[in-house]
């Protein structure tokens, strides 16, 4: 190999970044941890290289390496890391920090964290040119203020007056976007840029990072945990396993014709359009993801494949082998040549749709208002939150809806007066033909209690983490006035982790011994001990890897089959809501906007925010074409909600409305065909002309 | 025949010799097994922490080892040794009744140093972390409520915990034990409503818990309330009909001080941890099975902040040690003729530039056992952190 000069002109057609062979481990007191062993991949000058992976498989490592920001236990074992041709892994401190944020630079999941919150924006911004490259201030600035409109951010000037609390989190990833750009940097690392954000604001993201991309010809290595987005915005993608990249080329190709079992495997564990739960039920990965230090002799996938041979696939360690005919498409696996890619997946059994039974939750013109003091010494004027305005609805037994909105429309106060823990301002809600909605939980009977039970979002909060798991649910048990003593309480328990597929052995394991999916396993099995009725899902597998959301969301609809349950899946994941509700409701800023079947909300007409949020959800399948909208602004605060529609501030189609009486009236609720409801003033005409958002392209 | 240095080191080695052998079974034990004792185990992967919990065990077995360590009776005086230096000979041994040497000399009434400073190990070693313990009951029994259920009660009980801190420590340690005041009886009352608190705590602990199986519970709280009654009895009101508790009121007095400066600290520190904690999705969990709220504060929130909590036990030993340290100086609290740390130093201070024996080493002992706290406070902390 020619030693390179580092000060010779980079050549644009030689790759920007150049990982050959990396690997990278961590060391603790106890041992050394490899976290990503033998990776090598190319970004070309304004390519945007996808890392895929589940947690833990390294993506965030390479990302780090790249930026040599391993912290004092990680360290770069073999390999090299060239960026325009000069050796990354050599460099001393003093040259890297001439390399980050001025030619790499790298944008986080929290925009918060990555700001400073005692600095206005606009200083932040400038400080990037006046310390890279000696910029004058009031040049900087001016600099500043072009980036902040380049990244579409309305009023430029009062944003960079700004501090960072002052912007909405969608507003700060885009100041944390600017920032990165302020140096016109040659390769821009994003880490799951979008996964704290909602989805409408994510597709505002993605398609400002896309076309900066383009304007600016940067490189990109976009990280995340998310196949559709990285179908949206990157040419190549590189999925890895375990700290193993193991299969690399473009898109397009590793998405039709993938040649791993492993990126096979998470295709076909996640919803796609069009996809029901009984007939295409989820297939999860079987097994467990490897832990860095107990990875199998040979493929680290061996154990959880389907082609798996002994013999052969943990012989040896595997090379990357070139798929051939392909754009530098490689697979990390002995026997793609072996395997029928084409072949349909082993007929699962299908499953009978659970019969919809009698009316077992009712809510009628249930409101929610919290006040709030205006001033810090609880003087001021009171202001009134209206968290939910007019909920109607009802739920029958065995049936599962699907509650879809995003962060402030109102679902988890909603979720928190069905409870009991708020109780509503007004209206009602008849649980089996009893009034609860005024009962706060400590006076409703535990009857009642028992049977509404909720399943929450974040494994990794949902136990805790000093309790044993059998303890958790015994307690449970115990509340619930279960059993005549502890012997038969401590059966039951037993029985309720085989019913959610988890080894009895684990009763007397405490939560941080168990992964996120047995987590939320014992989350359900907590929720079910009751012999729960009604069952709140708040965003039950959201913090989930795919491989696992498919194996929980199966579980919870097994056990809804055998106990009749009423489910309520609160999320804002809409494939996982088309593939497994019998019926939606679309929220915003407390209102319910459309409801109807699922077929209903899922076909034109839509309620133009339905249909926003349909276009704006990623869906991994490359013969889905979508229409894109991407809704200007933020959701409103729901302190200070806009006149009129709700909706108003970001519809685009509000002058299809005659009168403009979007900005003055609330529209009605209009009942269509089928029981479809839908709370808008465009006319029937318009709403009739509404074309499908997802189309699936005719093979 | 006097001593050199080197010899009374070697002697003074010699006569902790108990000390040593628990330390290294200690030590041994606790390595061979730390990777199944927690938190424990995982000091040992400090050197920092095993330094501060070696520093601390060491005082703990020399208080426990007293009676075996000591070379001379604490308060006998031996004539001609009045502020002897360390290594003085006895002049008349009786036979060979006594130690031949008062290894780190004699004190301005002609008792031994080395004796005095072992005893005192033992007295400081029983106050200060009962002191902390019932200082902590107190600001957990009211900062839970105070962090989970927030409102009026927490604006009362905040502002009552801040009024007592800006409250100077030493005037009102002066204020609590002058006659006047005690004839009020004012510290009497302190300590039956401090006193009450840890039997509170106790009972609502099991009775949250247990309150669906009537019989364990009954046992339990029948228990708790039993020993918790007949010890109160006799701490607070010297009541107890058997005598097995009783306080000396002196002792009684610093106790209630130091609880009483001491709760409020606490009480921060566990509202703030509750405040963060009860946003947790098992909170929600517990409220919506319908869990009391005392159930959801003792044993969902409590459990979950005891990191933070023990470091601050640790730390606070320490600052209690040093508390009473300065009010023996101030000679308040203990009997004048106790052999504790702060009132050693108080009446060495007197001869200090003639005699600094008499005080440096008990002044030495307590900044070892503080060191010692922090250093093991931090190796906590640290080792906490980490997995």
């Amino acid at each position: 190999m020619t030693a390179t000069d580092p000060t010779q002109i980079w050549d644009p057609s030689k790759p920007i970044l150049e990982i050959d062979h990396l690997s990278i481990s961590f060391f603790t007191r106890l041992r050394e941890i490899p976290a990503v062993m033998d990776f090598s991949c190319r970004v070309m000058a304004g390519e945007s290289m996808g890392l895929v992976g589940e947690s833990g498989c390294g993506k965030s490592t390479v990302a780090l390496a790249v930026m040599r920001d391993l912290g004092k236990n990680g360290k770069i074992v073999a390999g090299s890391i060239k960026f325009k041709g000069r050796d990354l892994t050599h460099m001393t401190e003093d040259e890297l920090r001439h390399i980050r944020g001025s030619e790499i630079a790298m944008i986080y999941q929290e925009p918060m964290a990555s700001l400073n919150p005692a600095m206005k924006v606009g200083a932040q911004l400038a400080e990037v040119p006046m310390i890279h490259q000696g910029m004058p201030q009031a040049e900087a600035w001016a600099l500043a203020r072009q980036i902040v409109a380049d990244v579409r951010l309305p009023d430029p000037d009062r944003i960079l007056n700004a501090y960072p609390h002052q912007l909405s989190g969608g507003q700060q990833q885009r100041i944390v976007i600017a920032m990165a750009l302020m140096s016109k940097p040659a390769l821009l690392i994003l880490d799951e840029p979008t996964t704290a954000l909602d989805v409408t604001v994510e597709a505002g993201i993605v398609d400002l990072v896309k076309a900066l991309g383009e304007k600016y010809g940067t490189s990109m290595l976009f990280i995340s945990h998310n196949l559709g987005l990285i179908l949206d915005v990157c040419d190549r993608l590189c999925v890895m396993y375990s700290g193993e990249a193991v299969e690399t080329g473009n898109v397009v190709e590793v998405f039709d014709k993938m040649r791993h079992p492993y990126t096979q495997a998470l295709f076909r564990s996640i919803p796609l359009p069009g996809a029901d739960k009984n007939s295409r039920p989820l297939v999860s990965i079987p097994g467990n993801f490897p832990l860095p230090h107990e990875r199998p002799q040979g493929c680290n996938f061996g154990p959880r494949c389907d082609y798996f041979q002994a013999g052969r696939c943990d012989a040896t360690e595997i090379p990357m082998s070139d798929v051939p005919g392909d754009d530098r498409h490689a697979s990390r696996c002995l026997k793609w040549t072996e395997i029928d890619w084409n072949a349909p997946m082993k007929a699962k059994v299908t499953k009978e749709k659970t019969p919809i039974g009698r009316v077992v939750l009712k809510m009628e013109d249930l409101q929610k208002y919290y006040s709030i003091s205006g001033g810090a010494f609880g003087g001021g004027a009171k202001k009134v939150v209206k968290a939910n305005e007019s909920l109607s609805f009802e739920a029958s037994e065995g049936e599962t809806l699907a509650i879809v909105g995003e962060s402030g429309c109102g679902k988890s106060t909603f979720a928190k007066v069905l409870m009991g823990l708020e109780t509503a301002t007004s209206g009602s809600i008849m649980l089996f033909d009893e009034n609860v909605q005024s009962t706060p939980i400590q006076k409703r009977n535990t009857d009642t209690v028992s049977s509404v039970q909720m399943v929450f979002q974040n494994p990794f909060d949902t136990l805790n983490p000093s309790m044993s798991v059998g303890r958790q649910i015994i307690r449970a048990l115990e509340i619930f006035n279960y059993g005549a003593n502890d012997q038969a309480r401590a059966d039951r328990m037993l029985q309720l982790l085989d019913l959610v597929k988890l080894p009895r052995a684990f009763a007397e394991r405490m939560p941080r011994q168990l992964s996120g999916g047995q987590k939320q396993r014992v989350g359900i099995a907590r929720a079910f001990a009751g012999g729960a009725k009604v069952v709140v899902a708040d965003e039950p597998v959201s913090a989930l890897d795919v491989s696992v959301q498919a194996a929980v969301t199966d579980l919870l609809m097994d056990i809804q089959r055998e106990n009749k349950t009423t489910l309520l899946f609160i999320s804002h994941d809409l494939s996982i809501v088309r593939y497994l509700s019998d019926r939606v409701m679309v929220m915003y800023l407390g209102h319910v906007v459309e409801m109807g079947t699922t077929d209903q909300v899922f076909q034109p007409p839509y309620h133009p925010y339905t249909e926003a949020l349909l276009s704006a959800v990623p869906v991994a399948d490359t013969r889905v074409i979508r229409k894109r909208i991407v809704l200007e602004g933020d959701i409103p605060s729901a302190v200070n909600p806009p006149p009129g529609c709700p909706f108003q501030t970001r519809c685009r189609w509000k002058s299809q409305v005659p009168g403009g009486i979007c900005e003055t009236l609330m529209p009605p609720v209009r009942v269509l065909a089928g029981n479809h409801q839908i709370k808008c003033h465009l006319p029937d005409a318009v709403l009739a002309q509404m074309e499908p958002v997802i189309k699936i392209a005719a093979e | 025949m006097e001593l050199s240095w080197g010899p009374i080191f070697a002697r003074m080695v010699v006569q902790f010799l108990p000390v040593w052998i628990a330390l290294i079974a200690t030590f041994a034990v606790s390595i061979t097994y730390r990777r199944r004792l927690g938190l424990y185990g995982k000091l040992f992967d400090s050197p920092v922490g095993m330094i501060g919990f070696g520093l601390v065990m060491f005082w703990v077995f020399t208080a426990l080892f007293a009676d075996l360590i000591i070379t001379h009776d604490p308060l006998a005086q031996l004539s001609g040794l009045k502020n002897a230096v360390p290594g003085s000979a006895l002049k008349d041994t009786k036979g060979d009744a006594l130690y031949s040497h008062y290894l780190l000399g004699g004190d301005a009434l002609a008792r031994d140093v080395f004796s005095r400073m072992v005893m005192g190990a033992r007295r400081v070693l029983t106050i200060a972390p009962a002191a902390t313990l019932f200082a902590f009951m107190v600001g957990i029994t009211l900062g839970l409520p105070a962090g989970y259920l927030g409102g009026k009660l927490d604006t009362l009980l905040s502002f009552i915990a801040n009024l007592v801190l800006a409250f100077p420590v030493i005037l009102l340690f002066y204020l609590l034990v002058t006659p006047e005041i005690r004839a009020t009886g004012i510290p009497i009352v302190l300590a039956a409503v401090l006193f009450l608190f840890p039997i509170i705590f106790m009972t609502i602990l099991f009775n949250s818990r247990y309150f669906t199986n009537p019989r364990q519970r009954n046992l339990y709280v029948g228990i708790t309330l039993a020993i918790g009654l007949w010890a109160y009895s006799g701490l607070a009101f010297n009541a107890d009909p058997t005598g097995i508790f009783s306080m000396d009121p002196n002792l009684l007095n610093v106790f209630v001080s130091v609880v009483f400066v001491n709760a409020p600290t606490v009480f921060r520190i566990v509202r703030g941890i509750v405040m963060d904690i009860k946003a947790r999705d098992y909170v929600a969990a517990g409220q919506t099975r319908g869990e009391g709220p005392w159930y959801i504060m003792l044993w969902e929130i409590l459990p979950n902040a005891r990191g933070p909590l023990i470091v601050d036990f640790c730390l606070r030993i320490g600052y209690t040690t040093i508390l009473l340290g300065t009010l023996g100086f101030f000679g308040l609290g203990v009997s004048p003729e106790s052999p504790d740390w702060g009132s050693t130093i108080n009446s060495g201070r007197k001869l200090l530039t003639l005699f600094p024996h008499p005080a440096v080493v008990p002044a030495l002992a307590l900044m070892s056992l503080v060191l010692g706290l922090n250093l093991l406070a931090d190796g906590l902390r640290e080792e906490s952190l980490k997995d």
